[in-house]
């Protein structure tokens, strides 16, 4: 039985007035993608799984901050799971460089525009943006959101120095922040 | 780091996650207490979001669920600090400990220091429920004043004599048995004096039984949820004006 974007915005607004049951659908309904964004940010199981436990507790605390006119229901809960990840990988590993050889297994994005996943507007017209990127440019972008990758790691992935990827960095996201016109 | 395009540069990384560790926690510190950076930081989630659809999901362990419950459990029993057993508060009793460990020795001169703060601010302040912590060094140099006015829940932090600490930040925490690890309350630095909205979410019973610890930090501010530098001091609020 699939679960339904009105199914998670629900399950949400009942564990905002404290609702465990609801708590624990939302929780069966969207834990297997969180804990694949955790895992592939930190790479190791034991953390990603104390990092998912956290994960929920904000969710379960901050529930009555999501606002369903502004996100999906998925969108927030993956950037509280990325934030947590995030801030847990920059105190474990502060420059990734022995990880790097690792990040080269990131799937390249023709690749991932061609898996089988059912995708709304939005998601097409992001890649669709992100194609418009020079293919570098690109995979850095990417490389950042689904490995959590720093600034270090990407200046040695791509031989530039760090001023470098920030600059980029910065160029990249304001062409995409154009190119969405949201 | 003011104007929009500062801003919007900011939270663009934030939000991809670029940020080196002292941007970083100098961005979640600042978002709590800046609309402006809160809302564009929110944007950005949103615009990057749709990309953890690509995300294949991986199953977690069955044992996951019942450990968040317990955690929720316990949270709600609002009385994890005596009874609790799990990772994070047993982290909540370390840090209150270590906050208690650090201040023990200062404790003494600051009850005196706090009688005659007493007087001074309660001849001073006119508006009613205003709670005051200090945070002192030693008796001859007290170091960090925390005012609260509990109606409005706003908080002033002013450095007195704080010794100017090259290539670190002051950072103030809150703890509080009826919630998980500490609360950062932002950076203190003797420029930003304004009062901060940074209490807005929590009961007047909690402000009032919270205990306030300031700590050293990394330029920027600690990268996680918790101090990783030295905890300095550590004061409870008392009433300042009836």
């Amino acid at each position: 039985m699939p679960t339904t974007t009105k199914d998670l915005i629900a399950y949400l607004a009942r564990t905002a007035r404290g609702d465990r049951a609801a708590f624990a659908k939302l929780y069966a309904a969207t834990s297997s993608k969180l804990f694949g964004i955790v895992i592939r940010i930190l790479s190791r199981r034991d953390l990603a799984e104390e990092v998912l436990q956290e994960v929920y507790m904000r969710i379960w605390q901050r529930a009555g901050d999501f606002d369903a006119t502004r996100a999906s229901p998925i969108s927030w809960m993956a950037a509280i799971a990325r934030n947590r990840a995030l801030d847990e990988v920059r105190r474990v590993k502060p420059v990734s460089i022995e990880d790097v050889p690792e990040v080269l297994d990131l799937a390249d994005p023709g690749e991932l525009a061609i898996t089988g996943i059912e995708r709304n507007e939005v998601l097409q017209k992001l890649l669709k943006c992100l194609e418009g990127l020079e293919p570098n440019k690109r995979e850095m972008v990417l490389m950042a959101y689904y490995r959590g990758e720093s600034r270090e790691a990407l200046s040695q992935h791509f031989g530039s120095p760090v001023a470098t990827i920030k600059t980029w960095l910065h160029r990249s996201l304001a062409q995409l922040k154009i190119c969405l016109g949201t | 780091m003011t104007d929009d395009s500062d801003i919007n540069a900011m939270a663009a990384e934030y939000a991809l996650g670029t940020l080196d560790p002292g941007e970083r926690a100098s961005a979640a510190a600042r978002r709590r207490r800046e609309p402006a950076l809160d809302a564009a930081i929110s944007a950005w989630e949103i615009r990057l979001g749709p990309l953890a659809d690509l995300i294949p999901a991986v199953e977690p362990p069955a044992s996951i669920l019942a450990r968040i419950e317990e955690r929720i459990e316990r949270l709600d029993r609002r009385s994890g600090m005596v009874e609790g057993a799990g990772s994070n508060v047993i982290n909540l009793q370390r840090t209150l400990g270590r906050w208690r460990r650090t201040a023990l020795a200062a404790s003494l001169v600051a009850i005196s220091l706090v009688g005659v703060l007493y007087v001074r601010e309660s001849q001073r302040l006119t508006a009613p429920r205003t709670f005051i912590a200090v945070m002192q060094k030693d008796d001859a140099s007290p170091s960090f004043i925390v005012t609260v006015d509990i109606e409005t829940r706003l908080l002033t932090v002013r450095p007195v004599a704080a010794p100017a600490q090259p290539d670190k930040s002051y950072q103030l925490w809150m703890a509080h048995p009826s919630f998980e690890g500490v609360r950062s309350l932002g950076l203190v630095s003797e420029r930003d004096l304004a009062p901060r909205p940074v209490l807005t979410g929590f009961d007047r019973s909690v402000i009032e039984t919270a205990t306030f610890g300031l700590s050293l930090e990394p330029v920027g501010g600690s990268p996680i949820d918790k101090p990783t530098g030295p905890v300095l001091f550590h004061a409870k609020l008392i009433q300042a004006t009836k």
